[in-house]
């Protein structure tokens, strides 16, 4: 375990864009290394092209010809020399394909071992994986029973239940059935409509858990054997399965639930030898029964909220641990301290179905003061394309307790300016103000089925109209002033030309 | 100069003086308003100071306050008499266009198909999501630009409705 042999990284390339690229630039040159940034065309004028040493042009905007393509990227690395890879998160960041690439030619990637990656990239040999070392799986069927099977379990693990496609995704061929009479024709549906997405027709049966948050464990491994992790993290903030809001700790993990959930995720990890940060999701009830849903094989959007309870910087770490070396271990990484709540600033419009946004950010003027970190890769000027994700900026506050922390995020958001395109910051300071948010009352269904924008929205007061429509009208008055100015000369009946002439010779 | 704003469907009449005061409906109004930055204004009236980020496209005024935005429409009087006019004085239109660039992925209604307000008319792909976009209006279609499988720009008119009477 000790003779792992270290290896020097002076220049990383990462492989990404946005506010992960610039999150990674800024570790590497915490820690001195070189970076390169990648971009594709209309990418040239992004701030982590900006920031970085070095940057490759990879190709047009649609990811599958820049930032998917694996080739291109390792010739970049090649061509600057960079002796490692980060992938962010998204893009080629769980593609075990993409590691192994990278590893071939002789370069270090930033992150777990592609076996470890494709292990729990498929779901079902991830189950299997954790489950040898006794992480509780949601009850459930294997796949590839036949429909009698299938009846007899659901009988046996209790309704309701979740019909899936082996093959699915996008919730395409999945079903809850509510009863076990719905439950045969629901299996042939499910059948059909995975057969015809996919060309694999089949399907498992899971439990259904009403009421459930989810809650993740972050995780930390080296190459001398040490597996740790950094706290939990409480994103039940959700919209069709998109994270919105994230906090850590979580109201709902008491110390003894953090350490039975903690061992189980180390557990989760070993179960592949796993190394680097990775992160163990699970759906947790409400009697605090927790199931191991996914291990996520990268960092996470949401990890500063556990860098700032945990005094750890994750993304350095990540680095240091891919060198070969033991990670910096110290004993405040386990007990969180403090609070710390990232809100998601989205180009999604909340007052429309969160319909995306896209165009020029005319303003971007983000919050300061004690308390608050932005992680964000736009500036005033910058665009908002529709080939990537809408995320615009990641805004997360401190406090020595979640109500400080709640306190300097609803100051902070009056405080974030940004125009040009619809953003959801005007949701996340309704839900700052929700009753429910600010308890701690919440489940993984909650914003879909329970928020509304209305609810704690007051209108504003005659007094904030008036002063509005002061400033609208002086605003346009001016605009039309100027524009009188500009436009005068064009009115007059002959061109400019003749004009000029006339006037010349008036003078001579 | 004479103005009429409307904000949240109320209006003000606000009439700029030679002397640089306000009338806003017919009070008098001492206002210091300053431009910071490319959109940033800074607003003190009676010792209370705002700072706001406006902008204005195509007839709208973008204001964001304290992280809320408001829209206003602010018209002058010649403005104004053509708006009563045509009767579009603080009606909503019932032009759906396309809120950026995607693949029209379904459409749910036909012309001559009556709609509510909400109802949900067109799904458009784009960013690697599904977006439903929904009838501003209650009232008849009385035009479908698109049909599905069709790629479309941003600000695509998409589907017109004709406000019920």
């Amino acid at each position: 375990m000790t003779d792992v042999q270290q290896r020097n990284i002076t220049k990383v390339l990462i492989a990404n864009r946005g506010e992960i690229a610039m999150r990674i630039i800024r570790a590497c040159r915490d820690l001195g290394i070189g970076t390169v940034g990648v971009y594709s065309d209309v990418d040239r004028t992004a701030l982590h092209v900006r920031y970085a040493d070095e940057a490759v042009h990879i190709g047009p905007p649609q990811p599958r010809d820049s930032y998917l393509r694996m080739d291109k990227i390792i010739e970049a690395a090649r061509r600057t020399g960079a002796d490692a890879i980060h992938p962010g998160y998204g893009f080629l960041a769980e593609n075990a394909d993409f590691a192994q690439q990278v590893t071939d030619e002789g370069l270090i990637f930033i992150g777990p071992g592609p076996a470890a990656i494709s292990q729990m990239g498929d779901k079902q040999s991830a189950r299997e994986a954790v489950r040898r070392n006794g992480v509780p799986l949601i009850p459930g069927t294997e796949a590839g029973l036949h429909d009698d099977d299938v009846i007899a379990a659901a009988e046996k693990i209790g309704f309701p239940v979740m019909v899936k496609a082996v093959a699915g995704g996008g919730g395409k061929g999945m079903r809850v059935v509510n009863d076990l009479e719905s439950l045969p024709n629901a299996l042939k549906a499910a059948r059909s409509e995975a057969e015809s997405a996919f060309g694999n027709g089949d399907v498992y049966i899971e439990k259904m858990l009403v009421g459930a948050r989810h809650i993740e464990f972050q995780i930390l491994a080296d190459m001398h054997g040490n597996t740790i992790h950094v706290g939990e993290r409480e994103c039940s903030i959700q919209r069709r399965n998109q994270k919105l809001v994230e906090e850590s700790p979580s109201v709902f993990v008491d110390e003894d639930l953090r350490e039975r959930m903690g061992k189980m995720a180390i557990a989760a990890a070993e179960s592949v030898n796993y190394v680097n940060a990775g992160t163990i999701e699970c759906l947790v009830d409400k009697d605090k029964n927790f199931y191991f849903l996914e291990m996520n094989t990268r960092l996470q959007v949401e990890h500063p909220v556990t860098e700032l309870v945990h005094g750890i910087d994750l993304a350095k770490e990540q680095i240091r641990i891919a060198r070969g070396r033991p990670m910096t271990y110290t004993e405040s990484f386990l007990k969180p301290r403090g609070w710390a709540i990232e809100c998601r600033i989205n180009a999604e419009d909340p007052y429309n179905n969160f319909v995306p946004s896209t165009g020029k950010i005319n303003v971007f003027s983000s919050p300061k003061g004690p308390g608050v970190r932005v992680d964000s890769g736009v500036y005033s000027g910058s665009e908002i394309s529709p080939y990537y994700d809408s995320m615009i900026a990641k805004l997360i506050t401190t406090g020595d307790t979640r109500q400080e922390a709640l306190l300097r995020m609803r100051r902070a958001l009056d405080e974030f300016v940004i125009m040009g395109v619809k953003h959801n910051i005007p949701f996340h300071i309704n839900l700052m103000n929700s009753v429910s948010f600010i308890a701690g009352q919440f489940d993984t269904r909650w914003v879909e089925e329970r928020f509304t924008m209305g609810t704690y929205e007051s209108g504003p007061t005659e007094e904030d109209l008036e002063l509005v429509a002061i400033a609208a009208t002086l605003h346009s008055h001016r605009r039309r002033q100027l524009a009188a100015q500009v436009v005068a000369p064009a009115a007059r009946d002959t061109s400019n030309w003749k004009w000029l002439s006339r006037w010349e010779r008036i003078r001579r | 100069m004479k103005y009429t704003t409307i904000i949240n469907n109320k209006t003000f009449e606000i009439e700029i003086q030679r002397d640089g005061s306000l009338l806003v409906n017919d009070k008098v109004i001492h206002v210091d308003f300053l431009n910071l930055d490319t959109s940033l204004y800074s607003l003190i009236i009676d010792n209370r100071s705002i700072e706001l980020a406006i902008d204005e496209t195509d007839g709208i005024t973008e204001l964001l306050v304290n992280g809320r935005l408001f829209e206003a429409q602010v018209l002058d009087e010649r403005a104004l008499f053509m708006a009563n006019r045509r009767g579009t004085l603080g009606v909503s239109s019932g032009e759906i266009k396309s809120p950026m660039p995607g693949l029209i992925v379904e459409v749910r209604i036909g012309a001559g198909d009556t709609v509510a307000e909400g109802d949900t008319v067109i799904i458009l792909e784009s960013m690697k999501m599904q977006n439903e976009l929904k009838a501003p209006i209650s009232g008849t279609i009385s035009e479908v630009a698109v049909k599905a499988g069709q790629t479309v720009e941003k600000n695509t008119s998409l589907v017109t409705i004709t406000p019920d009477e």
